[in-house]
């Protein structure tokens, strides 16, 4: 039992790392129906970012809270201005192409990012240990223990979806997204700047990715090329799983599936081997007999 | 101050197109003469730079490709063509030759001053053209859309130089050692082949095939079959090309799924995967558990059928997905197949595969040894080539034919339109999955050749960048068109072969690719004449000129 | 034996009642007319009766068998559509346009398709034909070999009924067929269809367009909030109270 809850925790942690990405998949698809396969990527860049900074430019002299403060600072910038670019350079010339096109854009933006970061960065193909600047330490709740990491990981998530989601519901900009999502042609006649909108939604969609990065960095260093790929995809399960373009389903599909992860692991024979797929099962399985999601609403065929 | 740096360039380049007419016979002239005066002066200090660099009045090497693409500007010096589309194309690529041939030179020779002065004047003429071309007024009435109909034995001997032109081409590509040359062979062949499209060339010939078809089927069948007497007995390339074979027959299988009925499939590679593992375990290797042996058609059969089982097992439940949907859980589902053969290893070798599968055998022939043909050594490849020239000209067959019937309109309108076509009858998911499992059974018999090809098969081969790979192929090449997808796993394999220099940066190379293929040509090299008008709205008028029905879209 | 009989044909989305207890009865070569105000639930009901939406609950059935509940079969056997969003394959040519519709009617299958056998011979040449002919009947014929996203808005809806018509049905449901069009196409219109119930094929059409309706209908039924308000000729429709007080208000 303990034993159990021990698992649980551990997903929440994962969950909450899938949550953070899952937001950024959700939104983009939420405004302009993309999958943007190379937000994992973005991701990836956001922690490459961070690092940078404390390995080339940060004193080793500066107090390590404000350090970290620094790294995800930068990380998040780092995230957020790739994404407008990406969208920028590869997909808003492809707004009102076919279907496919956007999708095979956004493959091939993300294997070029991933193949940058492993050519041009200073010895990129190998792992960098991503510098552990919160204090060690571990609670114990009744025999379920966690260290001080998993708990800042939590709650800087919870943090950011909270602050993401007064934003969205409450903040003019926050209502110009929702309207846009609703229906762009409608907005764009009310008076609201789509393209402006999709900008600041890949931007928001990177500000949380590249928090993501950084929290990725603190519970499984080291951090490499590779890391957004798989990460992505869980990530975009999450979101489905939710309900994709529904915010609070990002987050609840990000923690269910964390959970499922962490309980599978441990519980299915075999399943630390297959861990990377128990995502794609729960993928499936969501499209196949739930595809709007835990939270999404059944959408009517236009007819 | 780049702003105002930029301003003054454009009143510059307005006020040199005002004068355009004028000035750019002359322009072009000075620079013709500048560029053929340049190409047979030295262009290195120092010898040993490929294709004599260091020799004067002997154009070898990239200088070759400039003066290929010269006659563009001698056409405008004596005001026989204005095509400024066209020409750009031309003095661009050649000016891209000369820069990345005078920046190979500066790298092996250790600095700009072993670049001779050959270089510097050609470099000067290469400017001189395409500020010709600039200053050009726009092209403005485009060319006829319709061409002239020749007489037959003229528009036979079109088509027979056309192939005849084509294989030449290849060949020598294939000859040319020096990676830095082969890139100036590449810059020069794209800019020219944007020249001549531009010209309307493909068009035409497009239109000519439309109606030349069987005569040019079996010219392409016979420089095909030529190939391999080509090589010397070589086997180098004739592996390669028995590997472009394989990829190509299951790069059309993707064609049916993405480029007809519009589905994207992004873990294709793992039908391809089950092909190849049923080879190793039931073929000649005899590795499964049964130890058995089964002839080689047995297996391709046996292949495609337990692949294209799979490919129905995955899309029944799948294929109601949203389009997008649909490619992440393909994905989810190729992903899975590496996992399951990586994990579970009783039979399958685990991480490590299956190697040293043996040649194929069918009697007394071995695949693996070198046969004498009409007097020539062909190289044990040579078996494997044909073999796939087989497999892909019956893949291509079966794809044209569907194409062309009520099963492969049937897909097409799924494409355009999911709910309109069920209004028509078309049940929507069985044809989809139809199409799923065509596609899973013509990537599970090309996969049992790979297994023989490559001699081994491992779970590292069949990765979701394989199914990227094998979705570029389609891409590149046309989506929907018979030719395109060959064309397409011939590129993306034979060029990484030749710019092995430059193998670390490849998978860069190829996502970048990927991205501007979407943006600027995402109908691919061959377009389905379909897809082109998709792509690029046209403006009313154009019917299409191929009658319905004919065998290529 | 009527051709189509709707009876208590109810859709409920959620809470929102969009049809309820609708019936209607087409005969064998009529033509009958749906008219309502915006959301009366119009369209809703012409997807029941064409298998795209399940009704919550009632009794469709189509020369006497039940109707089927997935759209490729009710095409299968004999309703037809069109949209009120035109929904041609825009890069098809009109004339494959057309010969998707005969999907239905014939039989090849993959195997006839790759050997071209003697019956693929016949049904492609048949499809071909019968395509034409459809054309030729609504007027496409010059445009044959043009996609069907270049044509203009009236030889659209033209290609959608000739499309349409390839299915062989022997009822077709017209969605605002005359939605966009001018005078002078809505003219051109009227004598289409009556040229389509002059090929023996009955007629259901949604239509906001009243001289349209009442000028060319045997039958026609208001639909209001869902329900069925009033059914019957065009002259005792136009003069009852409830449709006049339906559509200008109540006073």
């Amino acid at each position: 039992m303990q034993q159990f809850f021990q698992q649980l925790s551990d997903g929440l942690v994962l969950g909450a790392l899938y949550a953070l990405i899952a937001l950024g998949y959700t939104m983009v698809y939420g405004i302009v129906q993309l999958i943007n396969f190379a937000h994992g990527e973005i991701f990836m860049v956001g922690a490459f970012g961070g690092y940078t900074l404390y390995h080339y430019v940060l004193p080793s002299s500066l107090p390590s809270g404000i350090a970290l403060l620094l790294v995800l600072l930068v990380a998040m910038l780092t995230s957020a201005l790739l994404a407008a670019f990406v969208e920028r350079v590869a997909y808003r010339p492809l707004r009102n192409a076919p279907r496919l096109a956007p999708l095979i854009t956004a493959i091939g933006v993300s294997i070029a990012l991933q193949e940058s970061i492993r050519l041009f960065y200073p010895n990129g193909s190998v792992g960098k240990p991503f510098p552990q600047l919160f204090p060690r330490g571990t609670v114990d709740l009744g025999g379920v223990t966690l260290t001080y990491v998993d708990l800042f990981v939590i709650s800087l998530a919870l943090v950011l979806m909270l602050t993401l989601r007064t934003f969205v519901f409450r903040s003019a900009t926050g209502r110009a997204m929702r309207a846009t999502a609703q229906d762009p042609d409608t907005a764009r006649l009310m008076g609201v700047d789509t393209d402006r909108i999709i900008v600041i939604t890949f931007v928001l969609g990177g500000l949380l990715a590249g928090a993501a990065g950084v929290l990725q960095g603190m519970i499984a260093s080291p951090i490499d090329f590779k890391i957004g790929f798989i990460a992505g995809l869980k990530a975009f399960t999450a979101a489905v799983l939710g309900g994709i373009g529904n915010i609070t389903g990002a987050v609840l599909g990000g923690f269910t599936l964390g959970i499922v992860e962490a309980l599978a692991t441990q519980y299915v024979p075999n399943g630390s081997a297959l861990k990377d797929s128990f995502a794609f099962v729960v993928l499936v399985l969501v499209l196949v007999f739930r595809p709007t999601g835990l939270l999404g609403e059944s959408v009517r065929s236009r007819a | 101050m780049t702003a105002a740096l930029l301003d003054r360039v454009a009143t510059s380049a307005e006020r040199l197109r005002s004068h355009g007419t004028r000035l750019s016979p002359s322009l072009a002239a000075a620079a013709f003469v500048l560029v053929v005066v340049g190409t047979n002066l030295p262009w290195a200090t120092f010898s040993g730079f490929p294709g004599l660099m260091s020799l004067a009045l002997y154009p070898a090497g990239s200088r070759i490709y400039v003066l290929a693409l010269a006659p563009a500007l001698a056409l405008v010096a004596v005001r026989f063509s204005r095509r400024r589309q066209a020409g750009l194309a031309a003095t661009l690529a050649l000016l891209a030759v000369v820069v990345q041939t005078i920046i190979a030179i500066a790298r092996d020779g250790g600095g700009l001053v072993n670049v001779s002065v050959g270089a510097w004047v050609t470099l000067l003429g290469a400017l001189l053209g395409v500020a010709a071309f600039v200053a050009l007024p726009d092209d403005g009435a485009p060319l006829p859309r319709s061409w002239p109909v020749l007489p037959a034995l003229v528009e036979a001997l079109a088509v027979v130089f056309a192939v005849a032109a084509s294989l030449a081409l290849l060949v020598y590509a294939l000859d040319v050692e020096a990676p830095s040359q082969f890139v100036g062979f590449l810059l020069a062949l794209g800019g020219g082949l944007v020249a001549l499209n531009r010209l309307g060339l493909f068009e035409w010939l497009g239109a000519l095939y439309a109606r030349r078809q069987a005569l040019t089927l079996v010219l392409m069948a016979a420089a095909a079959v030529t190939f391999p007497f080509t090589q010397g007995g070589s086997s180098y390339w004739l592996r390669v090309a028995a590997n472009v074979g394989v990829f190509a027959a299951a790069a059309i299988g993707l064609n049916v799924v993405v480029g007809l009925a519009g589905l994207l499939d992004l873990g294709y590679i793992a039908f391809f995967g089950v092909g190849a593992y049923v080879a190793a375990l039931y073929g000649n290797a005899g590795l499964g558990p049964s130890r058995g042996h089964l002839p080689f058609l047995a297996v391709i059969v046996l292949g495609a059928l337990v692949s294209g089982l799979v490919g129905v097992l995955i899309g029944a439940p799948t294929l109601r997905l949203r389009g997008d949907y649909l490619a992440i859980v393909t994905l989810g589902f190729g992903e899975i197949f590496h996992t399951l053969v990586n994990t579970y290893d009783a039979y399958t070798g685990g991480p490590n595969g299956l190697s040293n599968i043996p040649d194929l055998r069918q009697g007394s022939f071995d695949f693996g040894l070198p046969h004498t043909v009409f007097g020539v050594e062909l190289a044990g490849f040579a078996n494997y080539y044909y073999l796939e020239l087989v497999l892909v000209a019956l893949v291509m067959f079966v794809f044209a034919r569907l194409n062309a019937s009520r099963i492969g309109r049937a897909w097409v309108a799924i494409r355009e339109d999911e709910l309109a076509a069920s209004a028509m009858g078309i049940n929507t998911v069985s044809y989809k999955l139809l199409a799923f499992g065509i596609g899973a059974t013509l990537a599970g018999a090309s996969g049992t050749v790979q297994a023989h090809v490559a001699t081994q098969v491992s779970p590292d081969s069949f990765v979701f960048l394989q199914s990227v790979f094998l979705l570029a192929a389609v891409v590149l090449g046309g989506m929907g068109t018979v030719p395109g997808a060959v064309v397409g796993a011939a590129i993306l394999i034979a060029v990484p072969e030749k710019l092995r220099a430059f193998s670390d940066y490849r998978l860069l190379l190829f996502g970048l690719l990927l991205v501007i293929l979407m943006r600027f040509r995402p109908e691919g090299m061959i377009p389905s004449r379909r897809r082109q008008r998709e792509f690029h709205d046209a403006d009313g008028a154009d019917a299409l000129s191929a009658p319905p029905g004919s065998a290529v879209a | 034996m009527p051709l189509l009989e709707a009876q208590g044909v109810t859709k409920r989305f959620g809470g929102l009642q969009a049809v309820s207890h609708v019936d209607l009865t087409v005969e064998e070569g009529e033509i009958v007319g749906v008219i309502g105000p915006n959301g009366a639930g119009k369209t809703t009901f012409f997807n029941c009766l064409t298998g795209m939406e399940t009704p919550t609950s009632g009794r469709i059935t189509f020369r006497g068998a039940p109707l089927p509940s997935r759209p490729d079969r009710v095409t299968v056997a004999g309703v037809a559509r069109t949209f009120q969003n035109i929904r041609l394959f825009h890069n098809m040519t009109v004339l494959e346009n057309v010969l998707v519709g005969r999907h239905t009617r014939n039989r090849t299958g993959v195997l006839a398709a790759i050997g071209r056998g003697p019956r693929y011979r016949r049904e492609e040449r048949d499809a071909l034909d019968t395509a034409r002919e459809l054309l030729q009947f609504v007027g496409l014929s010059p445009l044959a070999e043009h996609l069907a996203k270049n044509l203009n808005y009236g030889d659209q809806r033209r290609l959608e009924i000739a499309r349409a018509l390839a299915t062989d049905p022997g009822l077709l449901l017209l969605d605002e067929p005359t939605a966009g069009m001018n005078p002078n196409e809505t003219a051109a219109a009227v004598d289409l269809v009556r040229a389509v119930q002059a090929r023996g094929v009955s007629v259901v059409l949604i239509e906001h367009d009243m001289r349209f309706v009442f000028g060319l209908c045997d039958r026609v039924a208001v639909l209001v909030q869902g329900e069925k308000l009033v059914e019957g000729t065009p002259q005792e429709v136009q003069s009852d109270e409830r449709v006049i007080a339906a559509y200008l208000g109540r006073p």
